[in-house]
């Protein structure tokens, strides 16, 4: 059954995506970065790509599942926490800013929706 | 680094003042207004006393964080798969000009300031089938007549070849020397006919006294039981012709064995025209049943009359050397005062990790080298002797043992490691190496590479790179190694056939399905010596590992092939870690002040002078596979901002 989800956020993350796969492929082809050709920033990359698409459901879907609300939740936020210690690991402080800025986006959304849920059952209760 | 290795590890579980004799050399070169005094950098090892030394004094402790990229150039001389490049050149900067080396053979001659190219020397040594080194190159030679005269070649550098020529090119045009060797090129490999199996490899520039060249020679030792004899030459600067040659195997024993060549750096006694010769292991390298006759100047240091060849002394600083751990360094020059006298001396720090300090004028130990009993072989034919020299004190650079097994990498490899080890053979430092799997400990990668330690002359402090790496050797019977490889001389997975010797070998990193190691860090570490006490003032662990782009714990330190420089201002210099970082380090602390990423590890040593009123530190950034797959071409010059 599907329900009515909040979008707020998700453009957020898919601003941090973005910056992420800008920052990843300039790593990867440039020489000064110390990150060039390296496996840690494909991966990354990838990661980043997935998110984008997570929140682009996000975002174009609001009328989803409450499974799919939550594998996206939970997936968004298992990418931000794998991308930051791959952030810290690759010693790029772009990379960690940017999964911040995601955090922040998932945030809004999470609260959001809580508050849309909580606005819901108080209507509910209040039809009883 | 605490973090990061609380983060790793989680993961991991879920899943004396110097004689003025011993003083860098300094020679005029056109100069601005400067506060240091004009200074070349001509010699492999910034002079001939191998102290890569500097007494620039324009960057310090204080400002070396402003320091940046001064310039970059590339020579377009780097390539891997099979034709893979290793560059570990040490630039020179002498006669206003940064002279450097390339894998592919060619001279590259720099203005000091800016980075252009003055010109190029092709000598072609690169084309066709790579010989037994490869394309790899360590630098170039300069040497400068002592009373020119009018017209060319009265000052030339020098550059070998993988095919065994060597090259003398006029240093202010590029152009050959039509009066060195036959129009430029002297064919060493020519003299060399005695078991002849491939070209020998100049890749080590000859170290330069007076007129005399002294050139030595890198080999493939693995994979043939009788091979090209060491041999080192002394040859006209000049002219090229072969004045003198020394020969480190025996003539009863050339049919039984080969190579113990000098391969590594070579450093001269300007005072007393010594030169300083540091012989690696005679061929095969890991099974010595065929050469059980005694080779005392195989794995040694030897002092020869750098115009004669005459052998003054030497010292055997491995019996018998079954492990490859060849004397691998230009020992450094040095005073030492002690006990109120001044000895000449010099260190040997070496591939065992240990700081051997000899006078360098009888050979005799400043500090005592004691033989110490080692396990025996357990392969028939074998005899490992049964002392080898161990210097107790200055402090080794590593231990008696390897490292415990690490257990993040053997929880990670479902126990692999530790199963490893359990199965192979460890007795600690000189176990020989078994039918089963010996630890090799440490194992060829050092202990102390090729680029060994820098010295500053003014305090006797000495500072030294090493590594903490054990191997796994194993010897294959005659039998199974054909069975299994044929006629290969060598394999991917670590093989060197030894061919005509009753095993071949193969050599294995002791490292877990994932790569990582299996033994628990540090990986290398930078150590510092007061070498008037022998005292050791710190070491720490130095440089990072990195892999696929992730960047371990400073904790770990990293594998390291190159050498640090001191400068008069208390700064070293040093790239040579995994990490394709340069970094200065406080002389005083180990401290590090300041890192720059450059586009590949700098397996080199930096060369350090003043032009025109400004310091620069440059490095020759080639990368080496044995480290990261990451290679380059880029010389990069730093200074500080106008």
């Amino acid at each position: 059954m599907t329900q009515r989800h909040s979008t707020r956020g998700a453009w957020l993350i898919m601003l941090a995506s973005l910056i992420t796969i800008a920052i990843c492929v300039y790593d990867y082809y440039t020489p000064k970065t110390g990150l060039i050709g390296t496996g840690g920033v494909i991966l990354v990359a990838g990661a980043a790509a997935l998110m984008l698409l997570a929140s682009l459901a996000m975002a174009m879907v609001p009328n989803r599942s409450c499974f799919l609300q939550g594998f996206l939740v939970v997936s968004i936020l298992l990418d931000i926490i794998g991308s930051s210690v791959a952030g810290y690991f690759l010693e790029s402080p772009v990379i960690m800013a940017a999964q911040a800025l995601a955090l922040i986006g998932w945030l809004m959304n999470v609260i959001a929706d809580a508050a849309d849920r909580s606005v819901e059952i108080d209507e509910v209760e209040d039809e009883d | 680094m605490k973090i990061k290795a609380f983060i790793l590890g989680a993961a991991g579980l879920a899943a004396a003042l110097a004689a003025v004799t011993l003083m860098p050399a300094q020679r005029a070169t056109a100069q601005g207004p400067n506060n240091d005094p004009p200074q070349v950098w001509d010699a492999f090892g910034g002079n001939q006393q191998a102290q890569k030394y500097s007494t620039a004094t324009q960057i310090t402790p204080e400002n070396v964080k402003n320091l940046k990229m001064a310039w970059e150039m590339h020579t377009g001389d780097v390539s891997s798969g099979e034709r893979s490049t290793t560059w570990g050149a040490t630039p020179l900067f002498v006669n206003n000009t940064v002279y450097v080396g390339t894998p592919w053979y060619r001279i590259v001659a720099v203005e000091p300031d800016t980075g252009k190219t003055k010109w190029t020397y092709a000598s072609n040594g690169g084309e066709g089938p790579p010989e037994n080194q490869g394309l790899k190159n360590r630098g170039v030679a300069y040497w400068a007549a002592s009373a020119p005269t009018a017209g060319p070649c009265q000052k030339i550098v020098y550059v070998g070849t993988m095919t065994g020529t060597l090259h003398g090119v006029d240093a202010d045009s590029g152009k050959p020397c039509a009066g060195f060797g036959k129009n430029g090129v002297v064919d060493v490999n020519a003299w060399a006919p005695k078991n002849s199996k491939w070209k020998i490899g100049l890749l080590q520039p000859p170290a330069v006294y007076k007129d005399t060249l002294i050139l030595g020679w890198a080999g493939n030792d693995w994979v043939y039981k009788t091979e090209n004899p060491g041999t080192v030459y002394g040859i006209d600067a000049r002219t090229g012709a072969l004045k003198w040659t020394f020969n480190i195997i025996p003539p009863e024993m050339e049919n039984q064995t080969g190579t113990a060549n000098v391969w590594a750096g070579i450093s001269v006694d300007p005072e007393t025209g010594l030169a300083f010769l540091p012989t690696s292991s005679p061929s095969p390298n890991y099974y010595g049943g065929d050469r059980l006759t005694e080779m005392p100047y195989a794995t040694a240091t030897v002092a020869v009359n750098a115009e004669t060849g005459e052998v003054k002394w030497s010292r055997q600083l491995v019996h018998h050397d079954i492990w490859d751990v060849d004397i691998n360094s230009a020992p450094t020059l040095l005073d030492i005062k002690k006990d109120g006298q001044v000895i000449p001396a010099l260190i040997q720090a070496n591939k065992m990790g240990l700081m051997v300090v000899l006078n360098r004028n009888t050979g005799e130990p400043v500090w005592p080298i004691v033989e110490r009993a080692y396990p025996a072989s357990d392969i028939k034919g074998e005899v490992a002797t049964k002392t080898q020299p161990f210097v107790p004190y200055p402090e080794p650079l590593i231990a008696e043992h390897m490292p415990p097994v690490s257990k993040l990498a053997d929880i990670v490899s479902f126990g692999e490691c530790s199963r490893w080890k359990a199965r192979i053979r460890d007795e600690g430092r000189y176990t020989p190496p078994s039918v089963r799997g010996s630890i090799s400990w440490p194992a060829t990668l050092g202990g102390v590479e090729w680029g060994g330690g820098a010295l500053d002359p003014t305090t006797n402090t000495y500072v030294v790179n090493s590594n903490i790496v054990p191997q796994i050797y194993s010897l294959v019977p005659r039998a199974d190694a054909d069975k299994k490889y044929g006629s290969a001389l060598r394999d991917k997975d670590g093989y060197a056939a030894q061919q005509g010797s009753a095993y071949g070998f193969k050599l294995e990193n002791f490292l877990n399905m994932w790569g990582m190691p299996c033994w628990t860090p540090p990986y290398g570490t930078l150590s510092s010596y007061d070498m008037n006490s022998g005292k050791l003032l710190w070491k720490k662990p130095f440089g990072q590992v990195q892999k696929w782009g992730f960047y371990m714990p400073e904790s770990w330190g990293s594998i390291t092939i190159g050498a640090p420089a001191i400068t008069k201002a208390g700064l070293v210099f040093i790239g040579a870690s995994m990490d394709s970082r340069v970094r200065a380090i406080d002389l005083k602390t180990g401290n590090t002040l300041w890192r720059h990423i450059v586009d590949a590890p700098a397996v080199s040593q930096p060369a350090i002078y003043t032009y025109k009123g400004k310091q620069y530190v440059v490095f020759a950034v080639g990368g080496n596979g044995i480290l990261t797959p990451r290679l380059s071409d880029q010389l990069v010059a730093f200074s500080l901002p106008n």
